[in-house]
């Protein structure tokens, strides 16, 4: 087995030191260290510069810590139940919303219906002939039946006189 | 009060998850979440030295450990209703004690960025922002409050999970499993976080090791 190098045992020293290893790497890494002198005093630092750490004791706790914690606690119910005072009623809510859904509904609707020129019904039996065979008609290089122009130009939004007809 | 908890608690560690029935602590969040305000009372008895102290490492402000604290347990109790028993009520609770202290620490960094230039300049020249390990305090109680500066700005000016991983080993005694549980991430990642963490932390504490003053005060 190859020995392993400073660099490798720097990368692990860490969890050696914090017994994280397997057993068979930690043995490696404690041979390493038995014969090399800087990487011991790389080790040696680690662990100092860690316990010094141990300086930073916790604060001593207040006494009533969970008397004040379950007071500020009633403080939150009586916030929670405020909010839920002004929240406004879950199914009036949903009420208006179905409300103002509908209504959208309909002024969209009403738009589209509008924009589309749905509104221009054919009134008269020729009118709906000449919607029926607008495509032959459009084609046709002389309409010469009148009431079949009239009923055209009445459907397209002209009109004769328009034309000066 | 005790006896009403103990009842919960044993309907629940004969009926409930696994975790819970080994966990008392998970245990009375259960009870808590059915409505035994009780069980609340005993989580917070049982663990707020615990908080307080974790807290007190992450932000190195004694003064404000308790507020932050009770931010820790008041999460606790709003989480009441989505709680899931899936860890060890302890990972959950340093979860929510990092997440809190480290967002302190962040609102408190840019409070001070927001300090004006004229400020900046009286702090840089006065002579607390002048490191000087080597000048002798006559005051044995002055040298171990140096030394606890040190160690609090040394422990800061880690990258956060570096931090989160640093508090959670070496003041809660935390395994590298159970770590990487808490900041949710791999055992490797945690081993590779602890080993940068304390070399950054040596660097930075070296001169005190060099000068004696930490061995000192650690022997």
């Amino acid at each position: 087995m190859t020995p392993p190098t400073c660099h490798w045992v720097r990368s692990v020293l860490t969890a050696y030191l914090d017994g994280e290893l397997k057993p068979s790497t930690a043995q490696a890494v404690r041979r390493h260290l038995e014969h090399c002198q800087s990487c011991s005093e790389h080790a040696k630092q680690l662990e100092q510069a860690w316990e010094t750490l141990d300086t930073l004791h916790a604060p001593p706790v207040r006494p009533g810590f969970t008397e004040r914690m379950m007071a500020r606690i009633v403080e939150e119910k009586d916030l929670e139940a405020l909010e839920e005072r002004l929240r406004p009623d879950r199914r009036l809510r949903q009420i208006v919303a179905a409300v103002s859904g509908l209504a959208a509904g309909l002024v969209l609707g009403l738009a589209a219906y509008t924009w589309t020129g749905l509104t221009a019904e054919p009134a008269s039996p020729v009118e709906r002939e000449v919607c029926r065979n607008v495509a032959f008609l459009e084609d046709a290089d002389l309409v010469d039946e009148m009431a079949v122009i009239e009923a055209m130009d009445r459907l397209s939004g002209k009109s004769i006189a328009e034309d000066g007809v | 009060m005790a006896k009403a908890i103990a009842a919960v608690v044993g309907a629940l560690q004969h009926g409930g998850s696994l975790s819970a029935a080994t966990d008392y602590d998970v245990s009375l969040m259960l009870a808590f979440q059915k409505g035994n305000e009780l069980a609340f009372q005993e989580l917070v008895e049982r663990n707020h030295t615990r908080v307080i102290g974790l807290v007190y490492r992450f932000i190195g402000d004694s003064a404000d450990a308790e507020d932050l604290a009770q931010e820790v347990f008041l999460r606790i109790y709003r989480a009441r209703l989505t709680y899931k028993p899936t860890a060890k009520f302890s990972t959950w609770m340093f979860r929510i004690t990092a997440n809190v202290s480290l967002n302190a620490l962040r609102s408190r960094a840019s409070r001070r960025d927001d300090v004006s230039i004229d400020q900046m300049a009286d702090v840089h020249e006065g002579p607390r922002a002048i490191p000087d390990p080597e000048s002798r305090m006559p005051d044995e109680h002055m040298h171990q409050e140096e030394l606890r500066t040190k160690v609090r700005e040394a422990i800061h000016t880690l990258p956060e999970k570096q931090q989160i991983a640093v508090v959670l080993n070496k003041y809660e005694g935390m395994s590298y499993a159970d770590i990487a549980r808490t900041i949710g991430c791999s055992t490797m990642a945690v081993k590779s976080l602890l080993a940068r963490a304390r070399d950054n932390l040596k660097d930075r504490l070296l001169l005190y090791l060099r000068t004696g003053r930490g061995r000192q005060r650690i022997a």
